[in-house]
């Protein structure tokens, strides 16, 4: 059986939350929807939950997004072993979020809180499983736009499956909302639900 | 994908050392980004300078004299 998801007209990252939350559930899901971003979104995702991923371009811009469970044994697509990986235990269910609230982590002197925020951001790259998703908000949205030296490694998360979200209001505060580089502008409804339905969540 | 490309790493004795050195090297538009000190490497202070090897000279020229680089290593 194969559960469709109709998600045309809803905004990131609605979408991959549904489609997310239907995979737990059923092996295959084709996903309805209307938005480019979400399409790249739920590419990622299925790639993470290690599914076969099929996309069908229909009119009007709406795309079917098929996802199936992939059965030859060793086809399952394994994260990258890496004996640098940060392996930890998971002290309970439930997704791992990650809260940059600012530039800089920990409070006192600023130079070094950059200095250590970049090291963090780095690092999260080496944790097995990787945090589900990382929420941007205050000066924390200057570490997703253009020119940030952590670019690098956010879009390596999010190549990795891991779903990126800065608050609108902030980068609209700061007047950075065109210099976006990654991940999708989010708003206080899904930023408080998401942190909400955390099983853990880190803020540094 | 950080683990196809090679890269080196240049370590301090002291974190003000790796940041008077990431300065430098911005400076003089060497592509160089600070990271934690890999857990298989020690070094006195936790961050160092990650480049790829072809910059490795033009690293070791431009910090002459500047900053003491204590090591550097194949990552």
């Amino acid at each position: 059986m194969v559960r469709i998801i109709d998600a045309k007209g809803l905004a990131c990252p609605v979408p991959v939350i549904l489609t997310k939350k239907a995979l737990e559930q059923q092996d295959d899901v084709t996903v309805i929807v209307d938005d480019d971003v979400a399409v790249g979104n739920i590419k990622r995702l299925g790639a993470k939950l290690g599914r076969a991923i099929n996309i069908e371009m229909k009119e009007g811009g709406v795309f079917h997004i098929h996802l199936s469970r992939i059965t030859e044994a060793g086809k399952e697509p394994v994260a990258e072993k890496d004996t640098n990986a940060l392996d930890y235990e998971s002290c309970g269910p439930g997704p791992l979020i990650v809260v940059i609230s600012s530039d800089r982590m920990g409070r006192g002197d600023d130079e070094l809180g950059y200095v250590l925020i970049r090291s963090f951001i780095h690092t999260l790259l080496t944790l097995n499983p990787l945090p589900d998703t990382i929420i941007f908000y205050n000066t924390g949205v200057k570490l997703a736009v253009r020119d940030s030296e952590v670019l690098d490694d956010l879009k390596q998360l999010e190549e990795a499956g891991t779903s990126i979200l800065v608050c609108g209001t902030c980068t609209n505060y700061f007047g950075i909302s065109d210099t976006l580089d990654v991940g999708c502008i989010s708003n206080m409804y899904d930023i408080t639900s998401i942190m909400a339905g955390a099983g853990r969540l880190i803020t540094p | 994908m950080n683990q196809v490309k090679e890269f080196h790493v240049a370590l301090f004795t002291s974190v003000s050392y790796a940041l008077r050195a990431e300065k430098i090297l911005k400076k003089a538009g060497i592509p160089c980004r600070l990271i934690p000190v890999p857990r298989h490497i020690s070094s006195d202070c936790g961050v160092c300078l990650r480049f790829s090897p072809d910059y490795r000279k033009q690293i070791v020229d431009t910090l002459a004299g500047k900053v003491d680089v204590s090591d550097i290593r194949p990552l």
